[in-house]
């Protein structure tokens, strides 16, 4: 056999593989109602209910915030503060839709990867023909599509309201949508940080909020100080740059021997 | 052809514990060997090279002529059966579950006609966490089968199962080993007497002994048991006169004596014996076990 041959066939079996460990997390995933709850009540909150709420609440609102004389505004705000409704649909809406597309896969990576190695379960599948690289492959993989599948319909609800009261532009709309796979994609990357570092749920809980809670702030500091759409490709590709960097850093150092340890 | 080979392997984990120190040794094809040796001596560490799960601090390990998680490796993986030592267990995935998670990561295997064999059809819908010791031994036995493999390594197979489930997962093993290459990591001596052909004793990370279990019966010192109505503390007595080394097996209360050559010297003492006035009802040669073996080499290279 030649070797372009063998690794054709080596390639065609590991998407076997990945597949099998995939099925294997999602069912794991269904039958974790911990996991479904944390991964479906929190983005409803942040996604759904809140910005909403907001978008809704200040529709006929005539007047911005009065501010004391010689204040100075962030350039992100400057140009908004006299109309609430953009304020919370160019600054707040990008907001709760990146804590939402960072929360989701946090929650249940934590569920996925740290259970497994909390209670040993990991040998069972190490006994198995399987590296390391493909059995956490399969637990982001299995990690984005409970995201996506709670998250996208979250979006679809905030989509058919928003346009229906008018309150953004379809393009808008879109770009917010490229916001929400920016995060979930940079949650993905932490997540494998995750894996490398968190022993337990109560470390992995509080490593979460290590990460994840910076990233959120720095969302904040790009909505302030970034003006004009131009905010919301800055925080796309703050987003990715962040989750590439966690994921590269994760998959440089992530051994088994450092998985189990 | 080897099955698998360690050359110059040493192992140091990160918290410093040297658990293999230069470590060579090989296993052929078609040998059934145990890997002896008390606790922290290296065993499972061994087996987790062999396994891809550890990388050596240095040299080289093969499987089945495959160097470990070299560019041949996933494929003699597959050719390889593990069964980890006390693994957790799923509480989220059945039976067969598993089983079919692991035929499909083999790229082979009949789910179906294991269950049957290992007596798990009972249990296919039953979460891995809720069997018994025994049964969840059971699974993890026949997913490493499921290959249908050409290799085995067992790390303490039987470990913390109670003496009925033992027997039956050792009546599995027995079959399960049948023209395999295998290697045994166990704490119990008689289980590595019964299943293997081959002995590997490790301490401190070193190879302290690799040799056919044969060899090292016949290289181990031959005893007679003797047993006589006056008791063993007068046996021992008339033996210790005769300048013979003799001791006391406190598991029966009979007399364990060393002689050269059994046949040419035994009936001879028993003669001597029974004029020196001890009713000696009891005179069979005896086989030195592996426990005797191990003793002997563990106290012997100390």
């Amino acid at each position: 056999m030649s070797d372009p041959q063998a690794a054709r066939e080596g390639q065609v079996s590991r998407m076997v593989q990945v597949r099998a460990l995939l099925g294997k997390e999602l069912r794991q995933l269904r039958r974790s109602k911990g996991a479904l709850l944390s991964a479906t009540v929190l983005p409803f909150l942040v996604l759904v209910l809140i910005p909403l709420g907001q978008v809704l609440g200040v529709r006929g609102a005539a007047d911005g915030p009065r501010l004391p004389l010689g204040s100075a505004l962030p350039p992100g705000l400057a140009g908004l503060i006299q109309d609430p409704a953009q304020l919370i649909v160019q600054v707040m809406l990008p907001l709760y839709i990146t804590i939402g597309g960072l929360i989701v896969p946090s929650v249940s990576a934590t569920h996925t990867v740290i259970t497994e190695r909390e209670k040993r379960s990991l040998e069972l599948l190490m006994a198995l023909p399987v590296s390391l690289q493909d059995i956490l492959l399969a637990k982001l993989l299995g990690t984005l599509v409970l995201a996506l599948v709670v998250v996208v319909p979250l979006f679809v609800v905030d989509a058919v309201v928003l346009l229906t009261v008018g309150a953004v532009s379809p393009g808008y709309l879109a770009l917010l949508f490229i916001v929400l796979l920016a995060a979930l994609a940079c949650s993905i990357g932490v997540a494998l940080l995750l894996a490398l570092l968190a022993r337990d749920f109560r470390t992995a809980n509080n490593l979460n909020g290590a990460l994840i809670g910076p990233l959120i702030l720095l969302a904040l500091a790009i909505l302030f100080g970034v003006p004009g759409l131009q905010r919301l490709v800055v925080l796309v590709a703050v987003l990715l740059a962040a989750g590439a960097g966690a994921f590269l850093v994760g998959a440089r150092w992530l051994t088994f021997e450092r998985y189990l340890a | 052809m080897q099955a698998l080979r360690f050359e110059r392997v040493s192992k140091r984990y990160p918290k410093g514990a040297l658990a293999l120190d230069d470590v060579t040794l090989a296993v052929a094809a078609g040998a059934r060997a145990c890997l002896l040796g008390p606790n922290g001596a290296g065993k499972s560490t061994a087996i987790r090279l062999l396994e891809g799960a550890l990388r050596p601090t240095a040299g080289r390990v093969w499987l089945l002529g495959a160097e470990v998680n070299g560019p041949g490796y996933p494929a003699v993986r597959r050719r390889t059966g593990i069964v980890p030592q006390g693994p957790g267990m799923y509480t989220d995935l059945t039976a067969a579950e598993y089983l079919q998670l692991a035929r499909r990561l083999y790229g082979r295997g009949d789910v179906a006609r294991l269950m049957d064999v290992f007596g798990l059809e009972p249990y296919r819908h039953t979460m891995l966490a809720q069997l018994s010791g025994g049964y969840q031994r059971r699974v993890v036995l026949a997913a490493a089968l499921l290959g249908e493999p050409d290799l085995l390594l067992l790390d303490e197979p039987t470990v913390d199962l109670d003496p009925v489930a033992m027997h039956e997962v050792h009546v599995l093993l027995r079959q399960a080993m049948e023209g395999r290459t295998t290697l045994l990591c166990t704490h119990n001596l008689a289980e590595a007497e019964a299943l293997c052909d081959e002995v590997i004793i490790l301490r401190q990370g070193k190879v302290l002994v690799h040799a056919p279990l044969a060899e090292l019966r016949r290289q181990a010192q031959a005893q007679v048991r003797l047993a006589a109505r006056q008791g063993a503390g007068a046996l021992l007595a008339a033996l210790q006169e005769q300048g013979l080394a003799a001791r006391r097996d406190e598991a029966d209360g009979t007399v364990l004596v060393t002689l050269d050559d059994p046949p040419i010297q035994a009936p001879d003492l028993l003669r001597r014996l029974l004029a020196a006035g001890l009713d000696v009802y009891r005179c069979e040669p005896v086989q030195a076990t592996l426990q005797d073996l191990f003793l002997e080499l563990v106290r012997s290279k100390r």
